[in-house]
């Protein structure tokens, strides 16, 4: 399973991304959870959906377009909370030990 | 469940619980009901321009700055513990007292040169809260108040280390107390636009340089070393300021020609900003002398003498700023001939 996290806007507005590819069976058992815990089906897919959604931007704030899989999510930073949080966090540390400090693609097949 | 519970749930989930009518629902969605209804009318508060304060009903000297900084601890939570109030001694702590002094900076721009008390034109109190999260690589404004981040270290440091930087945010809440630009396609870019140029100008009236001195840089010295990069953006030359293996090239385009149509970034409102940046910047190299002088003043009048709707596109307003030159110095003076040569050469039509 390939997972990847795109993060827009913020000040400075450079784009980062940040993949993760699940190869192994520990490794989709360590994702899958966290992958599931997330309500895919209440929130917006694509950016555009979360603007009409989120109509009060607050300037300057981040906004995330997830994948996992095939599913699709897209939050402003305000609504990335609880399991999008613990998603989004783990996939940005499990790309970055991969390739630190850039937009990363981490394997994680152990 | 009151009024705060709209601003913690996001308005699809509360209308997803308006709609439940099971009984163990009831009171949620009555919560949601009376929560949207709250959301709606921020909504359209937000939606109206607010034309400020006419001139004449303006206090004759706005008053000196109520600033507060606090600090989040590396927490998420505002505004975090209080660690600078008002004439208090610097903390040794040098986001806090970059932060404390910025928003001086900011608030003296405003009363010096526009005559404007504090960003809502009535003396709001300047808060902000530095060390924001963990490695966060941000600064923003949240409606009421600035928030800046460390940095994750690798490719940004403390986001409070340029001027520019926090005159950006603080005009994020001018634009709001005035124009009320809708933060998406255009309108966003303009609005982001406007705390470039304000962010600039503070810049370059605390260093007393002129036009042609200006760097013209927006969040000089953010990058670390390790990054291929001036700064986040260039009004002079958008699309120049930073040109990185790891984080690409610098998208700003720097006239229509190059207009970038697309959904992320709110519709790219920090990338398409690049075109009304240099229009700015064109008008105040044509002028000479001090930006803040002509082209601030004329900007600044577009900005807040409620010409604008929230949703205005560069054309609108580049048509309000020539209107604005022509109200503030006349038809055909060379401020004029400067405002709409700028927007000729940026490929917005007037």
């Amino acid at each position: 399973m390939k997972i990847s996290v795109e993060r827009t806007g913020g000040i400075a507005a450079i784009t980062r991304v940040w993949t993760v590819e699940a190869t192994s069976e520990s490794a989709m058992n360590q994702w899958q959870p966290l992958v599931e815990a997330c309500p895919w089906d209440t929130v917006p897919r694509t950016p555009g959906a979360a603007a009409r959604e989120f109509a009060d931007a607050q300037p300057d704030r981040f906004i995330y377009s997830i994948r996992a899989g095939g599913r699709r999510a897209a939050l402003p930073e305000r609504a990335v909370t609880g399991p999008w949080r613990v998603l989004v966090d783990s996939a940005r540390a499990a790309a970055e030990q991969e390739r630190p400090a850039g937009n990363g693609t981490g394997s994680t097949g152990g | 469940m009151n009024v705060p519970f709209c601003t913690i749930i996001p308005p699809y989930l509360l209308r997803r619980l308006a709609k439940q009518d099971a009984p163990q629902y009831s009171a949620a969605a009555r919560a949601a009901k009376e929560a949207l209804g709250h959301v709606k009318t921020v909504h359209a508060s937000r939606t109206q321009a607010k034309p400020d304060t006419p001139p004449a009903l303006r206090p004759a000297k706005p008053g000196p700055p109520n600033r507060t900084v606090y600090d989040a601890q590396g927490a998420e939570t505002l505004p975090g513990k209080l660690v600078r109030k008002e004439g208090g001694a610097a903390t040794g702590d040098a986001a806090a007292d970059e932060a404390y002094e910025g928003l001086g900076h900011t608030h003296r721009l405003y009363a010096d040169v526009f005559g404007r008390d504090s960003i809502d034109g009535q003396g709001l109190p300047l808060d902000a809260t530095v060390h924001f999260g963990r490695l966060y690589d941000n600064a923003f404004w949240d409606g009421k108040q600035m928030v800046f981040g460390d940095g994750d270290g690798a490719v940004f440091g403390r986001f409070t280390a340029s001027l520019s930087v926090i005159g950006h945010e603080l005009a994020h809440g001018v634009t709001q107390f005035s124009a009320g630009l809708a933060y998406r396609n255009q309108a966003g870019a303009l609005n982001e636009s406007m705390s470039d140029v304000f962010g600039a100008l503070v810049e370059q009236y605390v260093g007393n340089q002129s036009a042609a001195q200006a760097s013209w840089l927006i969040g000089e010295g953010l990058f670390t070393p390790e990054v291929q990069g001036q700064a986040l953006r260039s009004m002079k030359a958008p699309g120049t300021a930073y040109d990185d293996d790891v984080l690409g090239k610098d998208p700003q385009p720097d006239s229509m020609d190059s207009y970038v149509r697309t959904s992320a970034d709110n519709g790219g409102v920090h990338i398409n900003s690049g075109i009304p940046n240099r229009a700015f910047y064109l008008v105040a190299e044509a002028l000479g002398g001090n930006a803040w002088d002509a082209p601030g003043r004329i900007w600044y009048e577009t900005l807040t003498n409620g010409s604008l709707s929230t949703t205005a596109t560069f054309t609108v307003f580049a048509r309000a700023t020539a209107a604005a030159a022509v109200e503030l110095f006349g038809t055909d003076t060379k401020e004029h001939d400067a405002v709409r040569r700028a927007w000729e050469t940026v490929k917005v039509k007037l």
